[in-house]
């Protein structure tokens, strides 16, 4: 509080052309959360029930759901790479969890119900081999992350059409999970007058927390920075570059696999198509939220920034009644516009 | 030493694929080719079950076949097509990407028939002045407009047995949502048209008003998932989202669920089961889907989805089958089909069926 | 001498740039005129720099004047600039490295036939300014190819073919061998005859006496004085840009070099010309590495602390052999290195100072755990700036936002922090003013003294003398010969580096 008044007298102290251009400044380090605030008002003004309680919560749900992936992918990017995989590795994560989960088994008949801890030790396993691949064949070979992930994403592809036409299934849809399963993740955590709001939310708090901890208060998480911002530099200061890439990569996996694991149980069925796409939104979020393609600059803060304001939009513009195919170009000039306002931030000030 | 291991990691590949390759193609060396089967992407769960039905039915009559996934794209398809046809394919068996491009039917047509191969399209719809032109094409699908007719005429008469309790705010009117899984598809189209307009129909044979889409102010009365894959995500978010608008509460709850396929339906029941609904000793929105795969009559059996139509994936599969087997043996294409589902020399229709579990 | 009649060509008045906090530059003056060399010193973070960006238009100046011949002129970006006959041949080169010399020379005004560049006319052209300036390189070549100082050439041949007035140079020599700039002075010196008006920016006094003409001196953003060469000694310039008095160029020595510590043999590079090469240093003993460039002394370094492949030899540290694999494992071992090329292995550019710091000593931080403690972050950090002297607005700074000697002296506090027993500097002051080089050869003596071995490259030959203890002398990849410092003589040197070459 005291800061802000120091500021505000900082402000009147200056001259107007000065004060005019500290107020910019200001403004447009901001920028994001002008952006949502206008946002949330225009549509406010339009569709009042947009800032009743059962939407905001709506927007957090979804918002929660959608972070642990981005957080993953935020990573990638914060390497100066990227990762294209990361909605077939939710996919992926999403079948074997719910494989494991389902009341009638037609992948495994012999196989019962398994607790859900197993479930989640199985995608994060799986999750963290997939972006130890990954990783692997960046460091080792030198290979861009996108030629990488391009490839991996077919190949995990592959394996959840192969996964799912195991036992009698053909293909189908997996539905019809252990209650108990899905009551862990989207059962009540507490409620808002009639509102429920689900467990996953506190898991995706608790997840964001822990990468927050390993981003900023860990070597690896310095590491992380360091090899983004410069990788020769970092091979010369004593940093284990490709043990520091697998790492991310790694970590990026496990989160796509808890990712998984959530959706499986949010949406109650799961196919081929699951996460199909969420990569798109992913990266999307994360450059609006200021992670950087240039690597090395990136936030916790700004991946959820990113979510949140791209959420916001879409979920208002379903409120605002915007025609079905409006919606992608407003989509495709919302992340342009985002991201080159967030982008003069790190321009050089001339 | 790491060029040796690298070289030695790609033969190993190459060799694995000529492997996996060769067990299909065991029996190849015989005159008649194999059947070349293009699917429009394995991803899809109904043309999944097609898929078992008909690999099986193909293995039983002892033809030896080939799948290829083009993963939604029509350029991959094509391609396939004319690897398939220089492989020396007896028959193409097509389920075309493009439903709506005549141009691409054409294109595989004029390919095939150079090469003097007969097609059989299947499922997704081809152009009737096209396909008949050619003696050796055919077309196995459904009337993709009876789906959309089936599922109108099932909500119809649901909700006229029905009407007070589902009323919920007793205006007189059931509000309802519409979800769309493509744009640009026909029969997407023909579903979210027909379904809303049959079911309304009915209602006024009985004298009740039109159904109300729920949110007024949406011109385009559906809403459509964005990625165009009919997905049960999409279906959950956007039920998520109108429930977080749309509820008892605010006396505007939406009364009914109508959505293009089971995917989108079951994404919608999983939203409205996490607020509260369709569940044991839980207030009920009837949510109506297409397709009966297996997780949706689960889902019929345990009361939490109201009706689902059922396409006939294995007949369909035989139906290929037999065209198939019948231009390997160069007799009538048509030899052995139920007459009552042909329509005229180019195509046979699949009916489909109600199901709502009993 | 007749060059204070010269017109002027370039005026710069009053100059002012204001940065959030900062007065980079306060009212300063400046005034070239046609056939002479003016330099501008200062010490790092003088402002030469920025009045510099101030002139191409990089920075937006808050105030005062820019005259050129006798007009104002305001610069949107260099390129303007160039179309004005305004070039600068910058410090660190900004050059399109995977194309070859002409595309950089002709890069956005490529000569054309009809709507169709011309690869002809651009050869010929090329050759036609090679040939006036004496430049022997083949257009055709990949500038990534070729050494730091070819590519300069280019950069000052691109300028020469804008026929510049004023021509702009910012630490030419930095990177350039004695022969080269001998060359550099000569073609210098021939464009002043033409009566072009060249801007000379350097930290090396003995250059500046020999070429410039006229003296611009800066401190802290301000214009000290504008004296002619003759009449200023180098002991003048010093105060004058420090401040205070530096009687002595290098620190007293103090230190003591005892028991042999580091031993290497026979080594060897996998994918370089480095063959057989062995010595010994002492406990406390500063080591000198001397050469030609491309003699194999930064590659001598680098093979010791892993970062270049080793096909054979041995480093032995109190007699017990060290792997050193890659960097991480010569950390463990003892071993610090600071790399020749600060901004492609130095820094991390978008990085703060505070990570730049402690990014090689992490270890030390740890807490909780796996968990970093903040305050001893702060700690370390604050330590190495104020004990380097670095100027920065504040640890958070971006490290890419300082000048050059200041990332150097961020950089070096990043090796320091580690406590290696054996330090590796390959040229430890490159870019960095008078003042600040004192700071780092007093450094050095100071971690001698503390029992610390150091090894050092360096291309100038004063500092080696006036800083080691020993100088281990490179020519063509293996070792010509081993001198010692107090001895030998700059001739003696230089004949040893050419032994191989």
């Amino acid at each position: 509080m005291s800061e802000l008044k120091e500021k505000g007298n900082a402000l009147k102290a200056m001259n107007a052309k000065d004060r005019k251009r500290a107020i910019g400044d200001i403004m447009m380090n901001n920028a994001m959360f002008i952006i949502i605030a206008i946002a949330i008002v225009l549509i406010a003004l339009k569709e009042p029930a947009f800032v009743s309680v059962p939407s905001i919560i709506n927007i957090i749900n979804l918002t929660a759901a959608k972070l642990p992936i981005a957080l993953g992918v935020g990573g990638c990017i914060i390497l100066a790479g990227t990762d294209v995989s990361a909605g077939r590795q939710v996919g992926l994560a999403a079948c074997i969890a719910a494989s494991l989960q389902l009341t009638t088994n037609k992948l495994f008949p012999e196989m019962g119900v398994q607790a859900w801890y197993v479930a989640l030790a199985a995608v994060i396993v799986v999750g963290a081999i997939l972006g130890f691949v990954n990783g692997f064949c960046m460091a080792k070979f030198k290979l861009h992350p996108y030629i990488v992930t391009l490839s991996t994403q077919l190949i995990i592809y592959g394996i959840i059409l192969l996964y799912l036409q195991l036992g009698t299934n053909s293909g189908q849809t997996l539905s019809g999970m252990n209650p108990a399963y899905r009551e862990l993740i989207t059962g009540e955590l507490f409620r808002i007058g009639n509102t429920v709001v689900p467990m996953y939310v506190l898991y995706s708090v608790i997840i964001t927390i822990i990468v927050w901890v390993i981003w900023n208060k860990t070597a690896f998480g310095k590491n992380m920075y360091a090899v983004g911002s410069n990788e020769e530099a970092a091979n010369v200061s004593g940093v284990n570059v490709v043990r520091t890439i697998i790492m991310v990569f790694m970590m990026a996996g496990a989160l796509y696999g808890i990712t998984g694991f959530m959706d499986a149980a949010r949406i109650a069925s799961v196919n081929a198509t699951t996460g199909l796409n969420y990569e798109a939104d992913a990266i999307a979020a994360c450059v609006i939220g200021g992670i950087s393609f240039v690597g090395g600059i990136g936030k916790v803060s700004g991946a959820i920034i990113g979510v949140l304001l791209l959420q916001v939009i879409f979920t208002g513009l379903t409120y605002l009644s915007v025609d079905q195919n409006l919606l992608f170009i407003v989509k495709g000039l919302i992340i342009l516009v985002a991201c080159a306002i967030d982008m003069r931030k790190y321009l050089v000030r001339k | 030493m790491k060029k040796i291991l690298a070289l030695l990691l790609a033969l190993v590949m190459i060799f694995g694929l000529v492997g996996c390759g060769g067990g299909d193609s065991e029996e190849g060396g015989n005159e008649v080719g194999e059947v070349a089967v293009f699917w429009y992407t394995f991803g899809d769960t109904y043309l999944s079950s097609v898929r078992a039905a008909m690999n099986a039915a193909f293995e039983a009559e002892g033809i030896v076949y080939q799948d290829y996934d083009a993963n939604n794209s029509q350029t991959t398809q094509t391609e396939q097509i004319q690897t398939a046809i220089t492989k020396g394919a007896s028959v193409l068996v097509v389920n075309i990407v493009d439903a709506s491009s005549d141009d691409a039917t054409q294109a595989i047509l004029d390919a095939a028939n150079t090469a003097g191969i007969p097609v059989v399209f299947f499922n997704r719809s081809v152009s009737e002045e096209i396909v008949s032109a050619c003696e050796t094409a055919a077309y196995v699908g459904t009337d993709y407009t009876q789906a959309g007719h089936m599922q109108g005429k099932m909500i119809g008469e649901y909700l006229v047995a029905n009407y007070e309790a589902l009323d919920l705010n007793a205006d007189g009117t059931i509000s309802y949502v519409m979800f769309k899984g493509q744009e640009g598809n026909m029969e997407a189209d023909a579903r979210t048209q027909f379904g809303v307009e049959d079911a309304d129909a009915v209602l006024a044979e009985n004298g009740k008003p039109a159904l109300a889409f729920y949110d007024a102010a949406n011109t385009s009365k559906y809403l459509l998932d964005q990625n165009g894959a009919w997905s049960a995500a999409q279906g959950q978010e956007h039920m998520q989202t109108l429930l977080s608008k749309y509820s008892e509460d605010n006396g505007n709850m939406v009364e009914l669920v109508i959505a293009n396929n089971d995917d989108m339906a079951l994404g919608a029941i999983s939203a409205l089961q996490a607020a509260g609904y369709n569940k044991e000793g839980a207030k009920y929105i009837p949510v109506f889907g297409v397709d009966a795969t297996d997780a949706a009559k689960e889902k019929i059996a345990d009361k939490s989805m109201t009706g689902t139509i059922k396409q006939d994936a294995e007949g369909m599969a035989q139906a290929v089958v037999d065209i198939a087997a019948n231009f390997q043996a160069g007799v009538d294409k048509f030899e052995g089909i139920d007459e009552a589902n042909m329509v005229g020399t180019w195509r046979v229709n699949i009916p489909y069926s109600a199901y709502t579990g009993e | 001498m007749n060059k204070n009649q010269e017109p002027v060509l370039l005026r710069m008045e009053g100059i002012v740039k204001e940065f959030p906090g900062v007065k980079a530059l306060d009212g300063v003056n400046l005034t070239v005129k046609a056939g002479t060399v003016h330099a501008l010193m200062g010490e790092n973070g003088a402002g030469k720099s920025t009045l510099m960006k101030c002139l191409f238009g990089v920075y937006h100046k808050d105030g005062g004047h820019v005259y050129l011949e006798g007009n104002e002129v305001s610069f949107k970006n260099s390129k303007e600039a160039l179309e004005h006959g305004v070039a600068m041949v910058h410090q660190e080169l900004n050059q399109a490295l995977k194309r070859n010399v002409m595309d950089n020379m002709w890069l956005g005004r490529f000569p054309k036939t009809g709507p169709f560049t011309s690869e002809r006319k651009m050869y010929d052209m090329t050759m036609e300014v090679f040939n006036d300036l004496g430049i022997k390189v083949n257009p055709k070549t990949v500038m990534s190819s070729m050494p730091v100082s070819q590519r300069q050439m280019v950069e000052i041949a691109k300028a020469v073919s804008y026929n510049a007035k004023v021509i702009v140079f910012d630490e030419p020599t930095s990177s350039l061998t004695e022969t080269e700039v001998e060359h550099l002075f000569r073609i210098i010196n021939m464009l002043r005859d033409r009566g072009c008006g060249i801007i000379y920016i350097s930290h090396k006094m003995a250059e500046i006496k020999r070429i410039s003409d006229e003296i611009t001196i800066m401190r802290d953003g301000q214009w000290i004085a504008t004296e002619k060469a003759d009449d200023l000694e180098m002991a003048d310039i010093i105060r004058l840009m420090v401040g205070r008095e530096l009687t002595n160029q290098f620190p007293p020595k103090t230190n003591v070099p005892g028991e042999p510590m580091l031993e290497v043999r026979n080594l060897t590079g996998m994918y370089n010309h480095v063959k057989n090469v062995s010595f010994d240093a002492r406990k406390g003993e500063v080591l000198g590495i001397a050469g030609l460039d491309a003699s194999g002394r930064t590659e001598v370094l680098e093979s010791i602390f892993g970062i270049r492949q080793r096909k054979e030899g041995t480093i032995k540290l109190h007699g017990k052999e060290c792997k050193n694999r890659n960097s991480g494992e010569s950390l463990k071992n003892g071993f610090a290195m600071l790399t020749e090329e600060r901004r492609a292995t130095g820094i991390f550019g978008v990085r703060n100072i505070r990570e730049n710091t402690i990014i090689s000593s992490l270890h030390r931080h740890k807490k909780f755990g796996p968990l970093l403690g903040k305050k001893s972050q702060y700690e370390d950090t604050q330590r190495y700036i104020d004990a380097m002297r670095t100027k920065t607005p504040s640890q958070e700074t971006q490290i890419r936002s300082l000048s050059g000697g200041n990332q150097q002296k961020v950089i070096i506090g990043r090796w320091l922090l580690t406590e290696s027993e054996v330090l590796l500097l390959d040229e430890p002051t490159r870019g960095i003013d008078v003042g600040a080089k004192y700071e780092i050869y007093q450094l050095i003596q100071n971690l001698a003294h503390d029992g610390k071995t150091v090894l050092m490259v360096s291309s100038e030959m004063p500092e080696l003398l006036g800083v080691c203890d020993k100088i281990l002398v490179m020519s063509g990849g293996r070792l010509a010969g081993e001198v010692d410092a107090k001895t030998t003589t700059q001739e003696e040197i230089m004949t040893l580096a050419a032994k191989f070459a």
